[in-house]
């Protein structure tokens, strides 16, 4: 009994065979062309050139950015802080609201629970032209509301639009939010909460010292993936305002699409920017899955 | 209290919906209503769903996008599920780092892979075509695969195999015959998860495709330019792109949160 399972779930052939093909490919269409990217981005090549008149230039790209030769390059990581810092956070604290609200006995819960699928399920590109329309300063529906309270906002104006692109974020990602701290608090135990009833502890402590450290895996995971996908976004802010007006929303990623694609064709540059946000999203994918790990050494889930 | 809650309730429903809901409104809108806020009940017209299909070419693009989610599902699914078989039930050295590892490859910005795979396309002529994009979406599917379906592998009880085992079965003969069967409801909604995100895709096919190969999402950008004209029509693309995602997300609601957190969360 079980003597052979040794063999087969040891067996080195067995296991190239299993997580051989699936590594492989990962590294054929995701290491190589990282690679390949940072070999361009020591180039100058252009999309306008032909790729034999490319010249390696060191670090000249890098040294492009960074310097403020380029000078929407500093504002356009300071816009992508910015953008992943207050959204994540808003969302953070909205979800945890939500899920709070939801983890009680209620009438229809699971038709309400529902809802809260579309706004993740929406393709985000459409989710830009959406709100696009409703934003609207003359006939979007927002202002039409706001209307009634003799309010009119131009959403999209410089100074609103990083707000607006925001507000579009955690409109999407919210229930997302809401849903992972909803099934934490679904899965506590009871044992503590009525520990804590005989002690006479006040609500405040409670969460404090009970209902956080217990949800840290998912607070953990929820962090984790809202912070890394909105230092990356580019589909919402491109469909709602193509990094504009001016560059009042012109996050790094919309900044490698401006230097490569639009107008200038700088491969070279736009790579080394590309580089740049790939290191910011792997420091901090890195620190949040260190933290990961250690919240789930203690349970069980990863 | 009571009033107080079902208040905050409404609200929250209310926030998540509108927007789809106006949306789904102005796609039965005409021109002149489209864009007036104003008008909540009117009489529906289907013009605009005619539109993009005569005017527009969408039909075309759905097929583009239908072949490119089939695609990679397949692929990915062949090469995931192995794999995550692989992490789920051998025992070697470093394994937790190499799961990690694949595990950070979901991680990496669109914008950052789609510069080499451009050249790469541009080079061997491979931009603007299906496979291209197929490879592309594998890049962040694999890794996504692998670690869902490890988490649903992982709880099935390795007795079962390895009673399989004594009755003669080998491995492979376990894998099919045990573990498949078993894991199928789980492998459906991997499957499923993949055909959403693929679908809803943006940035990668806007910059490898241009017209023969260009998917659903990147249509968008038809009414970028022509501001404030056509909103009916654009809403009722974003209905058309939007309404196979609702009824696939209907289909894997007991598995959302682990397909959103990667099977980290097994609710």
């Amino acid at each position: 009994m079980g003597l052979k399972s040794a063999d087969y779930w040891s067996s080195r052939r067995y296991l190239y065979l299993f997580v051989g093909p699936a590594i492989l490919s990962l590294v054929l269409i995701v290491i190589l062309p990282t690679i390949f990217l940072w070999y361009v981005s020591f180039t100058s090549y252009d999309l306008g050139m032909g790729w034999e008149k490319r010249a390696f230039v060191g670090l000249r790209n890098f040294y492009f950015l960074i310097s403020g030769q380029d000078r929407e390059f500093w504002p356009s990581v300071v816009v992508s802080l910015k953008y992943m810092v207050i959204s994540t956070i808003i969302e953070f604290i909205l979800g945890f609201a939500i899920a709070i609200l939801f983890n009680r006995k209620m009438i229809g819960k699971r038709l309400w629970m529902s809802c809260l699928l579309v706004p993740l399920t929406v393709t985000p590109a459409v989710v830009a032209l959406m709100w696009k329309l409703m934003y609207n300063t003359e006939y979007g529906v927002i202002n039409y509301i706001l209307g009634f309270l003799g309010i009119s906002v131009n959403w999209l104006s410089s100074s609103m639009a990083l707000i607006s692109v925001i507000i579009v974020d955690v409109w999407q990602w919210t229930p997302f939010v809401a849903l992972i701290l909803y099934a934490g608090l679904q899965a506590l135990p009871q044992e503590p909460y009525e520990a804590s009833m005989v002690d006479g502890a006040s609500s405040l402590q409670v969460f404090r010292y009970i209902t956080l450290p217990m949800m840290r895996p998912m607070i953990t995971i929820a962090i984790l993936l809202r912070s890394i996908d909105a230092l990356k976004v580019f589909d919402t802010v491109y469909g709602l305002t193509q990094g504009g007006p001016g560059n009042a929303t012109e996050l790094l990623s919309l900044h490698i699409y401006r230097l490569g694609f639009q107008h200038t064709g700088w491969i070279g540059r736009s790579s080394a920017a590309a580089i740049v946000l790939l290191l910011l999203t792997t420091a901090l994918s890195t620190y949040l899955l260190k933290a990961l790990r250690r919240d789930y050494k203690a349970g069980e889930g990863i | 209290m009571r009033m107080l809650i079902a208040f905050l309730v409404a609200l929250t429903v209310i926030f998540c919906l509108f927007p789809f809901i106006w949306m789904v409104m102005t796609s039965f809108k005409t021109r002149i209503l489209a864009i007036d806020p104003s008008v909540w009940i009117f009489k529906p017209t289907f013009e605009n769903y005619l539109a993009v299909f005569t005017r527009r070419n969408l039909a075309m693009y759905i097929k583009n996008s239908v072949v490119v989610v089939v695609f990679t599902t397949l692929l990915s699914m062949l090469l995931a599920v192995f794999a995550a078989y692989g992490f789920a039930r051998f025992r070697f050295k470093r394994k937790e780092d190499l799961a990690f590892w694949v595990l950070s490859l979901r991680m990496l910005p669109a914008m950052s892979v789609v510069i080499p795979f451009f050249l790469l396309g541009r080079f061997l002529h491979l931009l603007d075509t299906h496979i291209l994009l197929i490879i592309v979406y594998m890049s962040f599917n694999i890794p996504f695969a692998i670690w869902m379906m490890r988490g649903f592998i992982e709880e099935i009880p390795r007795e079962l195999e390895e009673a399989a085992w004594v009755d003669g079965c080998t491995l492979f003969q376990g894998v099919v015959k045990v573990v498949f069967p078993l894991v199928m409801p789980g492998l459906a909604a991997t499957a499923i998860f993949i055909v959403i995100q693929s679908w809803n895709e943006f940035a990668l096919a806007l910059f490898l495709t241009s017209f023969a190969a260009r998917t659903v999402p990147t249509t968008i950008t038809f009414f970028l330019s022509v501001m404030g004209v056509i909103w009916g029509e654009m809403a009722s693309v974003g209905v058309i792109t939007t309404l196979p995602v609702l009824l696939f997300a209907l289909f894997v609601q007991k598995y959302l949160i682990r397909g959103l957190t990667f099977g980290a969360i097994k609710s």
